[in-house]
């Protein structure tokens, strides 16, 4: 069984590539060479997981040091972790691909390529991982990382965001171990598989509620929902292009992978509890979201804010918990990542020309007279967000109603069908103020800005996607299917 | 009684913690931070710490009876020294650069994005 070596590559293949690329930090053009390279080696690896996990059908372990579960570290592949890999590697590289044609002072420093891989590592390594503690130890790398790379930000308040988003991220990270104390109290084990068996068995013990709790604070904090958001916009505004395009768009799923974890593998007995919670917090936050983008002054801000209505949609969705509705949530995600990639690129790109080096729509405003592919590729993706064919985006949102009608969940469909609109609204005014309204007089763009390959080729997947989906549904409804058996899960991961 | 002490010690590392966390000065809240990380340690050593009679590390075996202890909770533990300190060093450096941008150490001053 070599194939298992197929679940630790992914990890491994960026870790290893970030240390050598620190070794090549005297020459940029080899390093940048290097981890584009690796980069992409590590995203053929993901494909070929999911391709295994999904032909095969049947979830990948991989004990670490050959200890057996549930006394060492698992790192387990069944569809959902493959496939938001898969999401995840691919937006990392369109990312990495962004960096290298950006003009950003920051791009140029030795460590943000050894940084950038580092980031890869900690987001597939959450994603992969079958033990919660190990967790907590790829979420860690990811906010170190990530803090990192907003702090060197061009722009001057970078050091603020990357304050707020680390601290935040510290808080989460303490709640998720006091989950992880709380439920090693409780059970004497951090395996999910087999922390999933025992839930089922017994649920009395008294500090069940609370882990639940801090995980789904963890979890909320790393997804920037409603009540927990507020790092979110800020940081958007100061990160660096490739930075936030990837954090915004893959970091988040995070969030949404946990409540698919939380809602199907952990406490399948216990949804109950969690499932109008998320439903809640995802309408409140979609129209949060909404309003919130109309109302702002920065591009980018604007699809951080965007960003916030969006999950919210996806969380309403895995609260009513159906399989359509999770099937629903699973394109969604996927094509999120994708869509607000190439949007949040888009904006970058637009900074880039702008006489000043913003997204802020006053000095903006006409710069897109110059760029008009970049325009083509926004109104494209700004459709694909609100959800108007032929993207992708249409798909998954038909997907939604179709479960919410069918769960006959009426007042939560009619919030966010309206709330639907919002997205039309503020996507359409930014095109204005960027591509139709005239320059003011006086203002220079300048003649260059960053390449816009890396946000054509998401755009253009989604659009493949969403013209030929079947593939993609094919893979949610397996996943769902897979998700609605916890129990082939944890005898995978528990032998036997 | 020792399970009483440490559910005191834990409750008032916690506690002490999160007021500095929340005041506004930086360098306290960066104190908080550290504070609180050494309360969530004490609480993972006490998830365990009762199980057990031997050092998880003494090899004694067949030459008694007692039941070693259990040695996975250090290991976390372990684990959440290094992070903690690699969190605080990292907090502290942001905070040095804020306060030698911003002139100040209340982080209500500290608000050039917000507008």
């Amino acid at each position: 069984m070599t194939n298992e070596f197929l679940v630790v590559l992914p990890i491994l293949v960026p870790l290893t590539a970030a240390v050598i690329a620190i070794a090549l930090r005297r020459r940029h053009e080899v390093q940048a060479a290097w981890s584009f390279g690796s980069m992409l080696t590590s995203l053929v690896f993901a494909v070929l997981l999911l391709a295994d996990v999904w032909g095969q059908g049947r979830p990948l372990v991989f004990q670490l040091g050959g200890w057996p579960a549930p006394f060492g570290i698992s790192l387990v592949a069944d569809v959902l972790s493959a496939l938001m890999a898969v999401m995840c590697q691919l937006v990392l590289a369109g990312g990495f691909l962004y960096a290298l044609g950006c003009r950003d002072q920051c791009a140029q420093y030795p460590m943000f390529y050894p940084l950038f891989l580092l980031l890869a590592t900690g987001l597939t390594g959450a994603m992969l991982t079958g033990d919660l503690f190990n967790l907590f130890v790829f979420a860690e790398l990811l906010v170190f990382a990530g803090a990192a790379l907003t702090a060197m930000s061009d722009d001057r308040f970078g050091a603020e965001a990357a304050y707020k988003y680390f601290y935040i991220s510290l808080v989460a990270s303490i709640a998720l171990l006091l989950a992880c104390g709380s439920l090693y109290v409780s059970y004497g084990t951090l395996n999910m598989a087999d922390l999933a068996r025992r839930i089922a068995a017994d649920p009395s013990p008294p500090l069940v509620l609370p882990a639940m709790a801090f995980l789904m604070v963890f979890f909320m904090v790393k997804g920037a929902v409603m009540p927990f958001h507020f790092w979110q916009p800020d940081f958007h505004t100061a990160a660096p292009t490739p930075v936030h395009a990837v954090l915004s768009s893959v970091v988040v799923k995070l969030g949404i992978y946990g409540f698919f974890r939380m809602t199907t593998l952990l406490f399948p007995g216990q949804a109950e509890l969690i499932r109008p919670v998320l439903v809640v917090a995802g309408a409140v936050g979609v129209w949060f979201g909404g309003l919130g983008a109309v109302g702002t002054y920065d591009a980018k801000r604007m699809l951080a804010y965007s960003t916030l209505g969006q999950l919210g949609f996806i969380l309403v969705a895995i609260g009513w918990g159906t399989p359509l509705a999770l099937a629903a949530a699973i394109v969604y995600a996927f094509n999120h990542s994708l869509l607000k990639a190439a949007m949040l690129m888009l904006a970058g790109s637009v900074a880039s020309r702008a006489p000043v080096k913003t997204a802020a729509f006053d000095v903006i405003t006409g710069v897109g007279k110059k760029m008009p592919l970049a325009g083509v590729l926004f109104l494209l993706g700004g459709m694909g967000l609100a959800g108007i064919p032929p993207l992708n985006g249409f798909i998954g949102k038909l997907m939604l109603f179709q479960s919410g009608v069918e769960s006959q969940a009426y007042l939560p469909l009619a919030v966010i069908g309206l709330a639907g609109i919002v997205t039309l609204v503020y996507v359409m005014r930014a095109f204005q103020r960027i591509w139709w309204v005239p320059m003011p007089a006086g203002a220079k763009t300048k003649p260059y800005g960053d390449r816009l390959i890396a946000p054509a080729i998401l755009i253009a997947l989604s659009l493949a996607l969403g013209l030929w989906a079947e593939p993609l549904l094919r893979l949610a409804y397996d996943t769902v299917a897979w998700l609605s058996v916890p129990e082939q899960y944890v005898r995978v991961v528990l032998g036997g | 009684m020792i399970e009483l002490f440490t559910a005191l010690a834990i409750s008032a590392l916690f506690a002490i913690g999160v007021f500095q966390l929340l005041r506004r000065n930086l360098i306290r809240s960066a104190m908080g931070v550290a504070i609180v990380s050494n309360a969530i340690n004490l609480f993972l050593l006490a998830s365990g710490a009762y199980r057990g009679e031997v050092a998880a590390y003494a090899n004694l075996a067949g030459q008694t009876a007692r039941q070693p202890s259990d040695a996975l909770p250090q290991a976390l533990i372990l684990t959440a020294i290094v992070i903690g300190m690699g969190a605080f060093a990292v907090v502290l450096a942001l905070v040095y650069v804020l306060s030698l941008r911003y002139k100040t150490s209340d982080s209500d001053e500290v608000k050039g994005l917000r507008h």
